[in-house]
């Protein structure tokens, strides 16, 4: 099984409670079913009886994980939480016993249209759903002028996450193959999910990419703004912070142009993330996405007035489906200040 | 009445819950009836390590108002179905396991926070939030709790006051009964009661205290207001080795003499200091024993205090000095002990015979422990070190620990040999002077000595019991009450 390999992890997140602060879905759920302990404990007793891989509730449980590794980052010896639950999901696959609502999301990835490639230059710009439907997109392009954009299709990190693992690899090599037939030096994407898949997902999947990948938030670090972006409340992704070593460039690029980042919630530790480290919780558990989203609402300083600004277009479209914040992408204020 | 699954009243109680909580809020899934069967004790994490069934609880109710936990216990007392009250579930005593089954009574969702009332500097909360939860909004407004347990990010302040927790900064700010103010409690009859407002007072005997350290058997505990601090301005550390225990042991009783205010005080014995000292923060001690203390507030005070504390360590009983570093090390990592890999874990077999006793006798409460744990269990290994210091003694958190090949594969036999070595050392700190636990509660794990730690006082307990529960339904069977 795929999560043999992760038997340190489970003996040592079985017992442990260390993290459970840090536990997205628990904190709105407040189910001990919803923290890596029990997580942990319940692929222990799987390994021991093996049938109980596809007990309903255990599969509905690791499905609605947050995915937000602020718990592996915490840990002091980083152990690897999130990629235990992606193995038991891939075991669930190879089992053949994914539940609908999973195999309905993941035949939808796989029905998207193709990549569509359009305009000219060194630069290839992936304009996926989400970063078009942010707003994302549409303020890169003010900003950064003349590049390529590749528009509409499926990466394979979603089917990857779903555990759908040989089915994302061939997706992402096509991904891979649209992004070098543009000839492009630099890829940069908004999608701090696809970011994650270009530096890191590829290499699991034994894939690789040529060109130099970038978040926009450091293809744009050495934009200048006529207008000063004033006082903001940056929320973290998931991705850039946990899954990537405190990625600088989105904080780095708001500072330059005169932001001054107000520390949001209590505290520095929480994904306040709407469950993009899940890449497709909206999907998977929309009532729980809501939950997230209101409980970020909640700790906004004054919520109506509030500007907040974030990294992941996913983290955006959630907060403003379901919360009044404003709620901006970093290419957005950056556009509007130019 | 214990609840079957298969029966008409089983369809009939989920019935009721949902009616008072909905559909959500009433847990009877699989994965959720797993998180509440194995909390910290070692003994269901034994189990579920060997693949026996833990037992679980049927319902799982998440209450977010006082009014709907008293509404439920309500209910359980028709039917008399038990309720166990559970926080985070890191209780190491089994207090939270529902040994008989019935409700669990999750407190997570009653995680409200009310704010600070800065001119009293008191902070009033719902009990179920997390610890650091709470610590977090505190510290937004500039203030903190000073509750800074190592289980800070998982327990729940209802957790906390229900076993009387303690803190890394006890020494100074005092264990949680000395930090609240007042208490609600619903009573195992679906009362809601609040205790005086005031701490301090001669209008009767203490109510709060009687609910403090009740391991949800005499009731639940839904709000509280605790006392709140500024943030200090100075936190400094500083750490020193000494020849050995007793010499150490005694510096840091000087210490607590001089009435100095320190924050924390440890001490590592020998064998600790050269294990886990070592491995945790670095250093290269072969021998002697690590002691570590500081002192918090204006920084001009901080120095002074420090000043006269140098005095005592150096001057009078000779400690190497390792500095402020060696200090700040300590405090930079103190949670750090606390982790995979580094905290002991199954297979290993261990556990924390935390006791209590003053200066007078706490080194001989220290030898006799380690006596009979060494005698009787060669097999082990017997480390202490000594956490939270008062004006007339000290809390020994001495830990014993067995690697895999000296634990038994039987779980039954596993679990009669972890029983014995408390049964030899608890009975050894009774004798000399001590309590059965400090800050980590009775629960499951040490009800049975409850009878001799009292004794004739026990039926006093009991009476108290027996008068807020009649129908024995609030966590039966722990802290040395009779079960069902
Ligand atoms: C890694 C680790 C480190 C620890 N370090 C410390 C430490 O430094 N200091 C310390 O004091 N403890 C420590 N502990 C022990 C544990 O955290 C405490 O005993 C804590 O008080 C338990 O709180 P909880 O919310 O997890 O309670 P639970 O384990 O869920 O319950 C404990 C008991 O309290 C009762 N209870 C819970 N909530 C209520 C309520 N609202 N009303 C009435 N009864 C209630 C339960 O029925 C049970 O009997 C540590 C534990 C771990 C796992
Ligand atoms: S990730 Fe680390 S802190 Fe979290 S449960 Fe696992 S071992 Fe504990």
């Amino acid at each position: 099984m795929n999560i043999d390999k992760y038997t340190e992890t489970i003996k040592a997140c079985r017992f442990c409670f260390m993290c459970r602060h840090l536990s997205a879905i628990g904190n709105v759920t407040f189910t001990e079913a919803d923290t890596p302990r029990v997580r942990a404990s319940m692929l222990y007793g799987v390994t021991m009886f093996p049938e109980r891989l596809t007990s309903d509730d255990l599969v509905k449980t690791m499905y609605r994980s947050d995915l937000s590794a602020c718990c592996r980052r915490n840990c002091v010896n980083h152990y690897e939480e999130n990629a235990l639950n992606l193995a038991y999901r891939a075991d669930l696959v190879e089992a053949g016993a994914v539940p609908e609502n999973i195999k309905a999301i993941a035949a939808e990835l796989k029905g998207m249209p193709a990549w569509s490639v359009s305009g000219k230059g060194e630069v290839v710009y992936v304009a996926d759903n989400y970063s078009v439907q942010s707003g994302a997109a549409a303020a890169f392009a003010k900003l950064a002028g003349g590049v390529q954009t590749v528009k509409g299709g499926s990466c394979g990190k979603g089917l990857w996450v779903l555990g759908f693992r040989e089915e994302a690899r061939k997706m992402a090599q096509t991904f891979v193959d649209v992004l070098e037939s543009t000839g492009a030096a630099t890829v940069v994407v908004s999608h701090t999910g696809i970011y994650d898949l270009l530096v890191n997902t590829l290499l699991e999947m034994g894939l690789s990419l040529k060109a130099k990948v970038m978040h926009s938030s450091e293809y744009l670090a050495k934009i200048k703004t006529a207008k000063k972006l004033g006082k903001v409340y940056y929320l973290e992704s998931d991705f850039l912070r946990n899954y990537n070593d405190d990625y600088p460039f989105p904080k780095a690029v708001l500072e330059t142009n005169g932001a001054m980042l107000q520390p949001f919630g209590t505290n520095d530790e929480e994904s306040y993330s709407c469950g993009e480290g899940a890449l497709l919780l909206d999907k998977i558990e929309p009532e729980l996405v809501e939950k997230l989203a209101k409980y970020i609402e909640a700790r906004a300083d004054n919520p109506s007035n509030d500007v907040i600004v974030v990294a992941s277009p996913y983290t955006k479209v959630q907060l403003k489906k379901y919360t009044s914040l404003n709620v901006k992408t970093i290419e957005e204020l950056l556009a509007e200040a130019l | 009445m214990q609840v079957n699954e298969n029966s008409y009243m089983y369809e009939m109680i989920r019935t009721e819950l949902t009616d008072i909580l909905g559909d959500q809020f009433v847990g009877v899934k699989e994965a959720d009836l797993f998180g509440h069967s194995v909390d910290f004790y070692w003994i269901p994490e034994m189990w579920h390590d060997r693949g026996m069934e833990t037992p679980k609880p049927d319902f799982i109710c998440h209450p977010s108002t006082t009014e709907e936990v008293s509404k439920i216990m309500k209910i359980a007392n028709q039917y008399k179905i038990p309720v166990v009250p559970w926080g985070g579930g890191s209780g190491s005593q089994g207090g939270a396991l529902p040994v008989y089954g019935g409700i669990i009574m999750d407190m997570k969702r009653m995680n409200k926070y009310y704010g600070i009332d800065k001119e009293s500097l008191t902070v009033r909360c719902q009990t179920g939030i997390i610890a650091k939860h709470l610590e977090w909004n505190c510290n937004k407004e500039g203030y903190s709790t000073m509750h800074l347990p190592a289980s800070i990010s998982c327990a729940t302040i209802g957790g906390f006051l229900a076993h009387r927790g303690t803190g890394v900064l006890s020494t100074k700010y005092g264990k949680i009964e000395d930090m609240v103010m007042s208490l609600e409690v619903v009573t195992p009859t679906g009362e809601i009661i609040r205790t005086l407002p005031v701490p301090r007072h001669a209008s009767g005997p203490d109510l709060t205290m009687l609910f403090m350290g009740s391991e949800g058997t005499l009731g639940i505990i839904t709000e509280v207001t605790l006392k709140v601090h500024p943030q200090p301005e100075a936190r400094e550390f500083r750490a020193y080795i000494f020849k050995d225990f007793h010499t150490a042991m005694s510096a840091g009783a000087e210490l607590m003499r001089s009435r100095l205010q320190p924050c924390a005080i440890r001490l590592y014995d020998e064998t600790e200091t050269k294990t886990h000292v070592r491995k945790v923060f670095g250093m290269e001690l072969e021998q002697g024993a690590y002691l570590v203390f500081g002192f918090d507030g204006r920084r001009d005070i901080v120095d002074c205090q420090m000043r006269y504390a140098r005095e005592i360590m150096e001057e009078k009983y000779h400690g190497q000095d390792l500095g402020s570093k060696g200090g700040d090390l300590w405090w930079e990592n103190k949670y750090k002990f606390f982790y995979p890999p580094y905290m002991f874990h199954i297979p290993q077999a261990f556990g924390t015979l935390d006791t209590v006793a003053t200066f007078a006798n706490i080194e001989n409460v220290y030898y006799a422990m380690k006596k009979v744990v060494n005698e009787n269990f060669p097999q082990a290994r017997f480390i202490g070190h000594f956490s939270h210091w008062y004006e007339w003694g000290c809390m020994l958190y001495a830990r014993f620990i067995f690697e895999e090949d000296a634990v038994p594969k039987d779980p039954r036999e596993a679990a009669a040999l972890y029983n014995r070595v408390w049964d030899m050392a608890i009975r050894a700190a009774i004798a000399n002077g001590g309590v059965i636990n400090e800050h980590h509660g009775v629960g499951l794990k040490l009800g049975r000595y409850m009878k001799d730690l009292y004794g004739t006082a026990m039926p006093v307990l009991e009476g108290i019991k027996k008068q807020l529960d009649p129908n024995n339904i609030m966590n039966p069977g722990k802290m040395g009450f009779k079960g069902i």
